[in-house]
């Protein structure tokens, strides 16, 4: 990419233009009923169901704190992965994809600003099903760790934003990805211990799942809800983040790719 | 230097077909296209659908790439130059897409501007103008959703005219207009040709391009077939006259012997309600209507005349009859 | 007679059509996604959630019930994205302005996704058999067969009455998202009906899925027609009614948009 300019009032158009994407992608997803199912109606649903079996006769008290986050935690990734790895993708239903493409701000700038509206609405999941778990069950979180749960979030934060990211050009360059992983997003719940731990399920898939930056996020979340159980946070924290910044590297390929092949195809005006 | 030129430029469109058993089609839209347009001109392309005209387009604005030869754009390459370039330029492609039709014009502009990196102090400025120059202030607040289609249209001529480009790219930007709102639109981009911008049209209304263009070419199955300013292109058809007249059913073997007569270079026939109506170009109109009743004998015409040729005939005979066209009918 | 003829011969050919419209946009790929990996994965999810909190020994509990919920699926999306779909590309009007009878004509459509959805019940409940490992020796599988088919032809009518919604609202498919995962909790699918509020066990039992899952749950468990009967005449007899209230409310509705003119999507 050849900047041209001041390097210093680029990079303050380049911030403008993440910023204003931002900001429209949080105004659009104000006013599209489909943002409200993703962030509110399904993770209420997972939630209350969750909550109903976690709290049958024969299961512990501990494993409520699963139904507290549990539907936040699908809430967020559904959001992230459906409003915010479909962040091309939705330009070219909405028929603006050659519209942005062509202008002087580079597609990732844009897409940076876009992910980040939709991780924001993502993070409303945790409240409603929270209020579902505190007043419809009495579930709390037992033994908080503020600063732990914070950075926790953080880092799982981190990890969706560069999954979307990731997924952004996958999907504008092969749409079966997108079935794929909308296909498999309740094994992504399975695998990254959104509504149960990881250690339940059999080994071959717990050696699947930590290849998977959420998964250890979400486990130093849980861990900074209770008291017992391992608490290696700063090996969690970095595993995730070391994760997350490979598929990033994965994601300067993709970027590069789709430029190239859309400029070949012409195929951004296509549906 | 022009400030539009392309050498040699070729496209060639590479696709799958089938399901099963996956065969590689390829389809040439451009086949070594040169041209070059000069600052400050407003240039038509003229073409049928399919000839190549938005895949021009689509190349100087950076949005395509071409298999070989070269776009140049105020001397920038539109292949490697794309980022300096897009500053400089701007593009309407129009139709109902390419807006977000949930959210006000306003927004959509502040929007676009912010991509085009234009200081907020500019845009502040430039969009209340801009609004005001196309007949949109009063209503930017608005969803777009709501607008008319000659609104939107206008809408996204604003958008191109955001950053001010020195040269502007309109792909048949009235196309699906009414005719009193396609003409308001001549009127703007003629107004902007008058003050100093280049400006790439597209089109295929004939009219269209003889009303405000500077030169035109034509285009046909990606090449171009002639360039020239309007009244040049029609000496193509200058010795020409135009025989016309409607008639119920022209079946093969009249069509045949119309084509037969001499001097006559192409027939066309096409539906009008209940009759079709027959347009023969020929050297010698006199000559031709003296033979009609010999060939169509027994067959009732009506509203024969003969006239001039205008720069859609002249269109027509570039590009050719079209077989739909010359059909013959029962 | 010769009435009957016709409607069955409209029946047949948009049956047909039907089939050969469904499988035209769906690709390989598309298949595996959203018929084998989203409906397996779901079962799954259950399975270890209910595994997680109540022991293994209950894996078939959860197994069953998710899997029967599939079956809806096929039901409710089947006709509302029909009804949707026609609506989006613009032929409702003209589907509308035709003679066909109406009922006909869109039960024959739910039929192929009723059929599709039977399938993927059956393939996503092999699957996570084997995956677990569960025991169906003691299971009458005649009768659970019975069971599933049951259950898929009344979400159906369910389908038609939510399908009736597309007349009139864009985005009838948010709605048919809504009550496709609202049978999760109301149902009994996870958890028994008695656990829940006393309206909505109500509710419960005015739905289609509740009665044949109970049913389904005691086929797996060896019981033999006769013990389910009562169950499955209640399951047949409240899906009759949701698709009577759908064809009725279908054409009330059909009547009111002509008049107002809210065919059209935009």
């Amino acid at each position: 990419m050849n900047l041209l300019g001041p390097q210093r009032l680029v990079v303050r158009s380049l911030v403008r233009a993440a910023f204003s994407a931002f900001v429209l992608s949080v105004r659009l997803r104000v006013i599209s009923p489909w943002s409200y199912l993703n962030w509110l109606v399904f993770p209420l649903l997972f939630a209350i169901v969750g909550l109903y079996v976690l709290s049958l006769p024969g299961a512990g008290s501990s494993h409520l704190v699963y139904g507290v986050l549990g539907g936040g935690l699908i809430g967020y990734w559904s959001v992230a992965y459906i409003d915010a790895g479909n962040g091309i993708q939705d330009e070219r239903w909405n028929g603006t994809l050659e519209q942005i493409f062509a202008t002087p701000t580079p597609l990732w700038v844009i897409l940076l600003g876009k992910v980040c509206g939709g991780l924001l609405f993502g993070l409303f999941a945790f409240v409603p099903t929270a209020a579902a778990a505190f007043f419809g069950f009495h579930a709390v979180l037992p033994a908080l760790d503020p600063w732990r749960f914070v950075i926790s979030l953080g880092v799982l934060t981190l990890s969706f934003f560069c999954i979307a990211i990731t997924m952004a050009p996958l999907f504008a360059l092969w749409r079966w990805a997108f079935s794929m992983i909308n296909g498999f997003e309740l094994g992504v719940y399975i695998l990254c211990g959104f509504m149960f731990p990881v250690a339940v399920l059999a080994p071959w898939a717990q050696g699947v799942a930590g290849f998977l930056a959420p998964t250890w996020a979400v486990k130093a979340l849980y861990a900074a809800t209770v008291a017992q159980g391992p608490h290696d946070f700063a090996a969690w924290w970095a595993v995730t983040s070391g994760l997350s910044l490979a598929y990033l590297a994965g994601a300067y390929f993709l970027y590069a790719l789709v430029e190239r092949e859309a400029r070949v195809s012409g195929e951004l005006a296509l549906v | 230097m022009p400030a539009i030129e392309a050498r040699r430029l070729r496209k060639t469109y590479r696709t799958t077909r089938g399901v099963f058993r996956r065969e590689r089609v390829e389809q040439v839209a451009l086949r070594g296209v040169d041209l070059a347009i000069e600052r400050g001109e407003l240039f038509g392309l003229l073409g049928p659908n399919g000839a190549g005209k938005t895949t021009m387009v689509k190349i100087f604005t950076t949005l395509l790439l071409p298999t070989s030869g070269a776009a140049v754009v105020l001397g920038l390459d539109a292949v490697r130059d794309q980022w300096a370039l897009r500053r400089r330029i701007g593009f309407v492609f129009g139709g109902e897409r390419g807006l977000y039709w949930r959210l006000s014009g306003l927004d959509n502009l502040r929007y676009f501007a912010d991509l085009y990196r234009i200081p907020p102090e500019v845009s502040r400025r430039r969009i209340p103008e801009l609004l005001e120059r196309l007949g949109l202030a009063g209503r930017e607040r608005d969803r777009v959703e709501l607008y008319s289609r000659g609104m939107k249209q206008r809408l996204h001529l604003a958008r191109g005219l955001l950053n001010d480009p020195e040269v502007l790219f309109l792909d048949e930007p009235t196309i699906g207009l009414d005719p009193v709102g396609a003409r308001e639109l001549r009127v703007i981009v003629r107004e902007l040709a008058d003050a100093g911008k280049t400006i790439f049209l597209t089109t295929h209304y004939m009219f269209e391009a003889d009303a405000i263009c500077d030169r035109i070419a034509v285009i046909k199955g990606g090449e171009i077939v002639a360039e020239g300013t309007p009244s040049s292109i029609k000496t193509v058809v200058q010795d020409q006259g135009v025989v016309e007249f409607e008639v119920v059913g022209m079946p093969a073997d009249r069509l045949a012997g119309l084509r037969t007569l001499p001097g006559v270079t192409s027939v066309a026939v096409a539906d009008h309600e209940l009759a079709q109506v027959v347009t023969i170009h020929c050297a010698r109109p006199a000559d031709v209507m003296t033979q009609l009743g010999l060939v169509l004998d027994g067959m009732t015409m009506e509203k024969v005349s003969s006239r001039e040729p205008t720069l859609e005939d002249a269109y027509v005979q570039l590009i050719g009859d079209s077989p739909a066209n010359s059909e013959a009918s029962p | 007679m010769k009435h009957l003829g016709l409607e069955a011969g409209v029946f047949a050919r948009s049956l047909y059509l039907q089939y050969v419209a469904l499988f035209q946009w769906a690709t390989v790929r598309g298949y595996i996604a959203y018929k084998v990996l989203l409906p397996v994965t779901q079962i799954l999810f259950f399975v270890e959630l209910g595994v997680y909190a109540t022991g293994r020994q209950n894996a078939l509990y959860f197994a069953l019930g998710n899997a029967l919920q599939l079956t809806a699926n096929a039901g409710i999306f089947g006709v509302i994205a029909t009804v949707a779909n026609e609506r989006q590309y613009g032929t409702l009007p003209i589907l509308l302005a035709s003679p066909a009878n109406r009922l006909v004509t869109f039960m024959s459509r739910a039929v192929v996704n009723v059929i599709d959805g039977i399938a993927t019940v059956v393939i996503g409940l092999a699957i996570v058999v084997v995956l677990f490992g569960l025991d169906l020796r003691q299971a009458n599988l005649p009768l659970l067969g019975l069971c599933v088919v049951i259950i898929s032809v009344t979400t159906a009518g369910l389908g038609l009455m939510f399908g009736s919604i597309g007349l009139v609202m864009r985005d009838a498919i948010i709605v048919a998202n809504i009550v496709y995962y609202l049978l999760l909790i109301i149902c009994g699918i996870n958890f028994p009906v008695s656990r829940l509020p006393g309206a909505l066990q109500v509710l419960a039992y005015s739905l289609p899925l509740t009665r044949g899952v109970q049913a389904a749950r005691d086929a797996a468990a060896g019981a033999t027609l006769g013990h389910v009967s009562g169950l499955l005449a209640g399951e047949l007899l409240v899906g009759a009614a949701w698709a009577l209230g759908g064809y009725f409310l279908f054409r009330g509705l059909e009547n009111w948009s002509r008049r107002g003119g809210l065919q059209e999507a935009y």
